[in-house]
């Protein structure tokens, strides 16, 4: 008597749910509804010898837009040379230089857990260093804020054979530049990571830093002693 | 033995979990809809003050889904006389609307709902009937909706510990009215009116015996086609059909744009249905789109064909009765305070306006800088391809086979380039390359020129050139077969508070005449203490009723009303 009774709910249950209508989804209807990212042909028509990408491989990123939108999963690569962001269209695989002032950040993904962030930083206030619009990486954000531009740039020429021909080749390498953005806006630029430098920068603090330097045992010239001594300089509060 | 038991249980607890699971579904995003007017009777040309209530059926809390609402009105033979588009915010949205004049007299539905709640049919949508009595219509003939009386306890007695208050039981003309609200046990926010016992009986429904109500679960009937909760902004919904073969067409490239001094764009894909839809945020609201489809095959008569948004499948019956003469003494009433207001210009109200987020971010087409060329430097020419040919190098405007051909030269492959450009007239995407070819130095203000192949999304341009004309010449042109011309509507806006101006009060020598004394869409009560509110009486001498609806953060919804009296001894009945 059992068995019929499990047989029976069994049954019923099974026709009730193949009763539920079917509804008809549009896929992917929100991707829809995402901002089109808009950018020239990019065309590498000249061979260098070095990297002129910051991100060899393509990389999947999040593109903070100027307007305010944001679109997410793209393959990326941040072009150090040109200081371009650009982007593999994955339907027609046509490379792109998205359109620099709809840029506002963009963010790399190395894994899951980790990211490099961009920062379209504006450098052409009255009074700075430099004229002009920059992406940079977000090291560290705060009361002082250091960003790195991933410059890339010519710094000699090489002659190379290619099919018995010799051909003129630019030699790229990295130069990156600092800059330290204060809390009035105005940014301060380092393009060597130099102790006696960077002491230069702040000649009032310049005790304080040392000692901060000192009692961390941070080498300056090195990168990431450099951000850390920064995060450091945030914490402190005699600064 | 045991283990097939084991089995067959196992499957069972199965399949009871998805019929749960089901269940859950289908309440999931289930949204109710409430809607507050100032009054149940009106005048036509008068306005019409609302509050739109959203709520989550499952928690009755305020909807954070939906924020569109649509408004219709509709004559008892179904016709829609009205349609109203309506920002929601946290579940709530209010405006104002102007009756047409030239309403006809008689029995009104006005029908409100979201987009999310399509799927569950028209008996979802909140509907309420209201009168319309045309002003100059002296016969009043009309037919009324039949109204049964009403078992309502729980309008008499909603909120027991909510209670309504006045400094007064009776008040002269022109005298301020004090009211108070008592604490409620949490914090909410209500829509206050304060107008004229109608003496029309109403079927009007409080927010407290919808909810109770709600819709019964059995007469739902879900659709087939999904509609996407409007939770960005208002979504555009359109199908591509063959006009020959009356074939949906799948996969077709559907482009939008709007006149402006920017070329702009926005592209969507229709799916299998042959169905797409476009996400339309203010930059459009009160524009003219211009939608076309790209590469449309010319041997076929593909065309758009757009749905109503506003469209409901279900008919009002109502049953409608002749025995207004009840009533008469109160229509004419009416109709006499409005042509006193009208002749005396007296509609002004103290409104405070809503002011609504302009977020307009125009969708365009480059954010790069572009070459311009002005033609108006350079010596009278005659049409486009002989400007092409003196001042544009980098362009080439073929004719094949009667159709002309716009090409950019690519300067990295130095040669012009197969795929087409995209060309913009006055910021819109041009679907026929005829309209551009008469434009002379004389039409044009300015040509800006992109040569670089150019992606936009997925789609990919030789370039770009944007025409824009001197004298807005897109909006004469005809559209193709292949495109489609339609204005948006403007998100509705109107008076969230109405009153009346005190200095119209101190002013004996104008008549006031209101059966609206008071209107607060949006009152917020703090929780703990009592809200007040004042405002004056007219010269209308009668009984008004003060009602007050809303939802409270936890989801209580809030249903109350009181009178008072007002005595004058000016009488308005008869002109």
């Amino acid at each position: 008597m059992k068995h019929y009774i499990y047989i029976s709910l069994l049954f019923i249950c099974i026709s009730t749910n193949a009763q539920v209508n079917v509804r008809t989804k549009i896929k992917d209807v929100d991707s829809t509804f995402l901002p089109k990212l808009t950018g020239d042909f990019f065309y590498e028509g000249k061979m260098y010898i070095g990297e002129q990408y910051y991100n060899k491989d393509w990389m999947t990123g999040d593109i903070l837009l100027s307007t305010g939108a944001t679109v997410y999963d793209k393959s990326l690569k941040y072009n150090g040379l040109f200081d371009e962001l650009i982007w593999l269209n994955e339907t027609n695989f046509g490379k792109f230089k998205i359109d620099k002032p709809f840029v506002s950040e963009f963010w790399l993904k190395n894994n899951p857990y980790s990211t490099i962030h961009f920062k379209q930083i504006n450098l052409s206030e009255p009074g700075n260093i430099k004229r002009q619009d920059i992406f940079a990486e977000l090291r560290v954000e705060g009361n002082l804020s250091l960003f790195i531009q991933r410059e890339i740039s010519i710094t000699g020429t090489q002659f190379n054979y290619v099919d018995n021909a010799l051909c003129q080749y630019d030699v790229i390498t990295a130069t990156p530049i600092y800059y330290i953005k204060l809390p009035s806006n105005q940014y301060l630029m380092l393009t060597k990571l130099r102790r006696r430098a960077f002491l230069k920068l702040f000649p009032e603090k310049k005790k304080r830093i040392a000692k901060i330097i000192r009692t961390n045992d941070l080498d300056v010239s090195v990168e990431s002693d450099f951000v850390k001594l920064i995060e450091l300089m945030n914490n402190d509060k005699t600064l | 033995m045991l283990l097939l038991k084991r089995i067959f249980f196992l499957i069972l607890v199965q399949q009871i979990a998805l019929m749960y699971c089901d269940i859950k579904a289908q309440t999931k995003g289930k949204e109710i809809a409430y809607l507050q007017t100032d009054r149940t009777a009106y005048v036509a040309g008068e306005s019409v003050c609302y509050k739109l209530y959203i709520l989550d059926e499952a928690t009755k809390k305020r909807s954070e889904m939906s924020k569109v609402g649509y408004i219709v009105l509709r004559s008892a033979n179904s016709d829609p006389s009205l349609k109203i588009r309506v920002q929601i915010d946290a579940g709530m949205g209010n405006g104002s609307f102007v009756l047409p004049d030239t309403l006809m007299s008689g029995a009104y539905e006005i029908v409100a709902f979201t987009s999310a709640m399509k799927n569950f049919g028209d008996e979802h949508f909140f509907h309420k009937q209201i009168t319309i009595a045309n002003r100059f219509d002296n016969a009043l003939d009309f037919r009324m909706v039949e109204s049964f009386p009403k078992d309502s306890n729980l309008f008499q007695q909603p909120n027991l510990d909510f209670k309504i208050k006045t400094d007064k039981a009776v008040y002269g003309i022109r005298e301020k009215v004090f009211v108070n609200l008592g604490a409620f046990n949490s914090k909410a926010n209500v829509s206050v009116s304060v107008f004229e016992e109608p003496k029309i009986p109403s079927a009007d429904k409080s927010i407290v015996e919808t909810l109770k109500n709600g819709v019964d679960a059995q007469n739902i009937q879900r659709k087939l086609i999904y509609h996407s909760p409007e939770n960005k902004g208002k979504i555009l919904r359109a199908y591509v059909i063959d006009a020959k073969t009356q074939k949906t067409i799948k996969d077709a490239i559907v482009l939008l744009s709007c006149i402006d001094t920017i070329p702009n764009l926005q592209y969507a894909i229709t799916n299998s249905n042959g169905l797409f839809q476009m996400l339309l945020s203010d930059y459009y609201n009160g524009k003219e789109l211009f939608l076309t489809i790209k590469d449309a095959p010319e041997d076929q008569k593909w065309q758009i064909r757009l749905e109503d948004e506003f469209a409901q499948s279900g008919k009002w019956h109502p049953r409608l009765i002749s025995n207004n003469g009840n009533y008469k003494e109160f229509i004419v009433k009416s109709q006499n305070i409005v042509y006193i207001n009208k002749s005396y210009q007296l509609n002004k109200y103290t409104n405070e306006k809503l002011a609504i987020d302009n977020k307009s971010i125009c969708p365009k087409f480059y954010h790069c800088k572009a070459a311009t060329i002005l033609p108006s430097d350079f010596v009278p020419l005659n049409d486009l391809p002989e400007i092409a040919v003196e001042i544009l190098p980098q362009v080439r405007i073929l004719k094949e086979k009667g159709k002309y051909d716009v090409q950019i030269f690519n300067p990295l492959m130095k040669r012009f380039s197969a795929i087409p450009p995209a060309v913009f007239l006055d910021g819109v995407y041009v679907d026929d390359n005829d309209k551009i070819i008469g434009l002379g130095s004389d039409q044009i203000k300015k040509i800006d020129i992109i040569d670089n192949e150019r992606a936009f999304g997925d789609l990919v341009f030789s370039g770009a050139i944007s025409i824009i004309s001197k004298s807005n010449e897109m909006a004469s042109t005809k559209p193709a077969f292949c495109s489609f011309r339609l204005k948006n509507d403007s998100i509705n806006v109107g008076s969230g508070l109405v009153t009346i101006d005190p200095e119209y009060i101190q002013n004996k020598n104008v008549p006031v005449f209101k059966q609206l004394l008071y209107w607060n869409a949006n009152l917020e009560l703090n929780g703990t203490d009592d809200t007040h509110f004042e405002f004056y009486t007219s010269d209308n001498a009668a009984n008004f009723t003060i009602k007050v609806e809303g939802i409270s953060e936890n989801g209580t919804a809030i249903s109350a009303s009181s009178n008072f009296q007002v005595n004058n001894s000016i009488n308005v009945i008869g002109k």
